[in-house]
């Protein structure tokens, strides 16, 4: 709201600095923004929250003014007797629908003179940025900004027939607006209408075919309450916001409409000449009685944490313009003023009375009890993961949550199911829930790629969105990695990460088969028999897709099953003492003969005594061993936890790993 | 003299040499070197040569352990000096002999990853909430009506709920009471997730990403994330409000600082004020807070005749931007290393 301070100064002897007046302001809800030298006066923007629809004219801030300052509010009588010419309003008004209109006010005044407004309302109008039109419409605007009532002036000699209608817009409407640009309406849309047609976008913006100009001589004023919403839905989906909008949208006082009406008439009267009709026209009810508000005195202790003295809570509800009906040891009873809308309890008044005694008097010290608090699991395992990735030379990532729909199924290891939508896109194109974070770090490898950055090791930690039916999706955690290193290079990350929250267990790869994924080089990985994640080569199709150059490989891990197997409070085991022996193993096997399957045999053939079963490497040479052969090399650590292993302990041992491994899968030892 | 004496002077002459040696390598003083070499290892009045003289009296049986001593001691007194000599001449007296390091190359990094300044923020605020006894909980992304504006107080006619201004999912109501789905605008779905759930007293600070739509610029993102606290008990008051957020603003600052509250409105408290902190003499903002309206504690089915309570939220990314003096509120989720790389 931008306030003149010239023009506040009208309502009260203010004869304090605009700063002390801006800094009391700030601290009782209206946040001072900034001023500006406008010609002779000072434009002030003070910030004005939803719920105080009275401070959206200069009369509402000068009462704010007074009640902090102590001053009395001279509100202008707008009395229109004295110029009244005794006719009656010619035109009648119908409403059709009150809970959108719930009062209409007319009022006529015959054979003015338009021109150029008086200097001082010009000045006034220009200073908060107003352009002035004339003297008419400067009068509207001018009332409008005094107490927040909007009002629209009609060229009654271009309005047809006798009746003014508040109605429904009917479908595909055509209106031409006083902006000249022609609205196409529908049935959410309310216009006020003549005989022939709307002439008016009700609460948001008049028509061009009534509009005031030099040749007018005959005004029908309209000043009307219209319902937030309808108002709110019309100006926002044509785009079309006005000073009026805005002011229905938050409310304006039902019982200041009149006093507005015949404000603005007086003021046109005294600088366009001419004369009221003495009849107006009052459509709709009378607002109805507002019902008191009681506040017992113990809730000010209760709420604030201070002491208020009863005269003083009595002082600031009354300066404040409420009524005060009833008082007594224990509480106050008031009638909230017609413009607060918003105070209609107990605790809405504990509010006024904090704001205005200041709530600089409450004391910064008090006494918090002590209270235990802890780390959930999900931050420790969170916590201990970016540590991990952290000493891998990884950087977290932040990316959307919402994807276009391309990405939006370019991987969907956890759900098939279409990706959810949202009614409005993030960003253009983008309105997918994503089910995946292994796109949107595809997308970021671009983004590095585009500036020639070499090394893009990335991570997110974050949710996707698994639709389920008829229900909140299912959201879960998940740890997205990529990086230009290879498909082992990241399992093993990927192994070291699983290892640092569970020395002891178990993670398998299954082969897995994606689009995404390089042809054999994707794999599901699983702990105790559930999926704990994926990981594979992006094959060159998809990268493409994605516009990269460089090799990428990705992998998603579900937090929630790092979880499960996370072991927090690592407890100590203990190990042996005694010296290891390390044996190693070149065996011919079959090329479908998989690792994990030598190692599993390795550990369970050969007991106790088997610590480690280590995988060094691959070797093919077809000419000696025949096609379809590979020879893997390994290790196999022995150790015994009581005693120093003999030679002859070790060698049973290995000789029942290579029997087992003979007769599973048919592995013989290199001679 | 007995053969522990004669070992204590030994003992003593290296303890003292190894001293002026150590003097002469700190001060990079040839000059020293030469004083001290002198006077421990001269060959006519050097401290060792006055000490051989002692080996002289020592009894007969003692003297082999005494002469191995000595030798020992004359030993480490020259490799003493010499180390100091190489020391303060940069080895050039070994040279030749083994290859030299060129210590000025660079050494052998190994490549740290980087925590993301948004985590780092709200780690950090987590952490002093902790300290002040509020546990972290979040709750869901997408919400339904209930959470996300009715239990907050915020009735349909209510412009935060316009369909332009947040994310609503295109899906059928869930048919649970809830209403439609929408992405969160606020974290305060969380506290009264955990409200509804749990008795009095609360103590807790719910985070997360939050959404609304936005024209996407240097310092609006549709996506964003808040940490809100929640306390509620019996005797909660506006000073409890006021101290709390003291003790979170100075553990945040490092220093004692001073804040103030502003009127403010939000739906969900009342009263509502906007806090500020002092900050190099200027009031900087630092976010939103009030008393739990009693409309809100109604709704989870607390009685407001019995409990009290405070709430406040702050915006994540202007505290880390203000922070780290990130200037584009976009390349928090550009992905872009070489800004990640800086934190």
């Amino acid at each position: 709201m931008l306030v003149s301070w010239d023009w506040l100064k009208q309502y009260l002897d203010l004869d304090i600095s605009e700063a002390e007046v801006c800094d009391r302001l700030t601290l009782a809800g209206l946040n001072f923004d900034g001023s500006s030298t406008v010609d002779n006066d000072r434009c002030l923007d003070l910030e004005v929250t939803s719920n105080r629809p009275d401070w959206l004219g200069h009369i509402g801030i000068a009462r704010e003014v007074g009640v902090l300052f102590d001053l009395d509010l001279k509100v202008p009588g707008a009395d229109v007797s004295k110029i009244s010419s005794g006719a009656a309003c010619p035109m009648i008004v119908q409403i059709e629908d009150e809970d959108f209109c719930p009062r209409y006010i007319a009022r006529s005044i015959t054979g003015v003179t338009v021109g150029d407004s008086p200097a001082w309302m010009a000045n006034r109008l220009r200073t908060i940025g107003i352009p002035t039109i004339n003297n008419v419409v400067d009068a509207t605007n001018y009332v409008l900004m005094e107490i927040g009532q909007p009002l629209h002036a009609f060229d009654m000699g271009k309005l047809k027939g006798d009746t003014i209608r508040v109605r429904k817009a009917v479908h595909d409407e055509k209106f031409l607006a006083i902006d000249h640009r022609d609205y196409q309406l529908t049935t959410d849309d309310y216009v006020i209408a003549d005989g022939s047609g709307a002439v008016a976008l009700a609460g948001v913006m008049g028509g061009k075919d009534t509009e005031v100009n030099e040749l007018t001589t005959d005004l029908l004023i309209e000043a009307a309450q219209f319902a937030a919403l309808p108002v709110r839905t019309t100006s926002r989906r044509l785009k079309l916001k006005s000073d009026s909008s805005y002011r229905f949208e938050r409310g304006v006082d039902p019982e200041m409409i009149d006093w507005a009406s015949r404000r603005c008439c007086e003021l046109i009267v005294d600088t366009a000449g001419g004369a009221v009709c003495e009849g107006h026209v009052y459509a709709g009810s009378e607002p109805a009685a507002r019902s008191s508000v009681t506040l017992r005195f113990s809730q000010i202790p209760r709420i604030l944490g201070i002491n208020v003295s009863s005269a003083e809570i009595h002082r600031i509800l009354e300066r404040l313009g409420n009524e005060i009906t009833k008082q007594n040891d224990k509480s106050i009873t008031v009638i909230p003023a017609s413009w607060r809308r918003d105070l209609d309890r107990e605790v809405d008044l504990v509010e006024e009375v904090a704001r205005i005694h200041g709530y600089d008097q409450i004391p910064e010290h008090a006494g918090v009890s002590l209270s235990a608090s802890h780390q959930s699991d999900l931050d420790r395992v969170r916590n201990k993961i970016r540590m991990g990735m952290l000493g891998m030379g990884f950087d977290e990532t932040l990316t959307r949550s919402i994807v276009n729909d391309v990405w939006s199924k370019a991987f969907q290891g956890w759900s098939l199911a279409e990706p959810l939508t949202t009614s409005m896109p993030m960003v253009k194109g983008e309105d997918r829930l994503r089910v995946s974070l292994i796109p949107s770090l595809l997308g970021a490898r671009r983004n590095n790629e585009k500036f020639s950055y070499t090394d893009i090791d990335l991570y997110e930690i974050a949710k996707v969105y698994l639709p389920k039916p008829k229900a909140l999706p299912d959201e879960r955690y998940m740890v997205g990695i990529t990086t230009g290193r290879s498909f082992f290079e990241l399992k093993g990350i990927i192994e070291a990460l699983v290892g640092m929250l569970n020395p002891n267990v178990m993670m398998t790869a299954m082969p897995y088969t994606d689009p995404l994924f390089a042809e054999g080089q994707g794999a599901h990985l699983i702990v105790d028999g559930t999926t704990m994640g994926y990981i594979g080569v992006v094959c060159d199709k998809a990268r493409k897709a994605f516009g990269l150059q460089q090799p990428a490989t990705v992998a998603e891990l579900d937090l929630g099953a790092l979880m499960k197997l996370a072991i927090l409070i690592p407890q100590h085991q203990d190990f042996s003492t005694h010296p290891a022996m390390n044996r190693d193993l070149n065996l011919i096997v079959d090329e479908d003969v998989s690792w994990s399957k030598l190692q599993d045999i390795s550990y369970s053939a050969g007991g106790d005594l088997v610590e480690d079963v280590t995988f060094q490497e691959i070797f093919r040479d077809p000419k000696k061993d025949g096609p379809g052969k590979k020879r893997v090399l390994f290790t196999i650590k022995l150790q015994a936890y009581d005693r120093t292993l003999t030679g002859e302990e070790a060698d049973k041992t290995i000789a029942q790993i290579l029997a087992a491994c003979d007769k599973q899968t048919g592995a013989k030892l290199l001679a | 003299m007995s053969l522990n004496d004669f070992i204590k002077q030994l003992d003593d002459l290296v303890e003292a040499a190894s001293t002026r040696f150590e003097d002469a390598i700190n001060q990079v003083d040839k000059e020293i070197l030469e004083e001290t070499r002198i006077e421990y290892l001269g060959a006519k009045s050097g401290k060792l040569k006055e000490v051989q003289k002692g080996l002289g009296t020592v009894s007969k049986e003692d003297k082999p352990v005494a002469g191995k001593r000595f030798n020992e001691v004359k030993n480490r007194l020259e490799e003493l000096f010499q180390s100091a000599a190489d020391a303060i001449t940069g080895g050039s007296g070994k040279k030749g002999k083994v290859e030299a390091l060129d210590v000025t190359l660079p050494g052998q990094r190994p490549r740290l990853g980087h925590i993301h300044p948004i985590t780092q923020t709200i780690d950090e605020l987590k952490d002093i909430m902790g300290r002040l006894g509020f546990s972290a909980v979040e709750g869901p992304e997408i919400e339904d009506d209930w959470h996300n504006f009715e239990a907050l107080n915020i009735p349909l006619e209510h412009p935060a709920r316009d369909p332009l201004d947040n994310f609503y999912l295109n899906v059928a109501s869930t048919g649970t009471g809830g209403g439609n789905q929408l992405m969160r605008s606020q974290t305060s779905t969380v506290q009264i997730r955990v409200m509804e759930n749990n008795k009095p007293p609360i103590r807790i600070v719910s985070l997360g990403r939050v959404y609304r739509p936005d024209e996407i610029d240097a310092t609006h993102y549709a996506m964003f994330h808040q940490i809100e606290g929640l306390l509620v008990d019996t005797n909660v008051t506006m000073a409890d409000l006021k101290y709390v957020l003291r003790l979170f603003a100075s553990s945040y600052l490092g220093h004692d600082v001073e804040i103030r509250f502003r009127p403010s409105f939000f739906p969900f408290t009342e009263p509502s004020v906007e806090v500020d902190m002092r900050w190099q003499d200027t009031w900087l903002e630092f976010g939103g807070a009030g008393m739990v309206d009693p409309n809100v504690l109604k709704a989870v089915g607390y009685d407001p005749e019995e409990v009290t309570g405070f709430a406040f939220g702050l915006g994540v990314e202007r505290l880390c931007m203000r922070r780290h003096g990130i200037n584009d509120i976009r390349y928090l989720y550009d992905s872009n290393t070489k800004f990640l790389a800086q934190f």
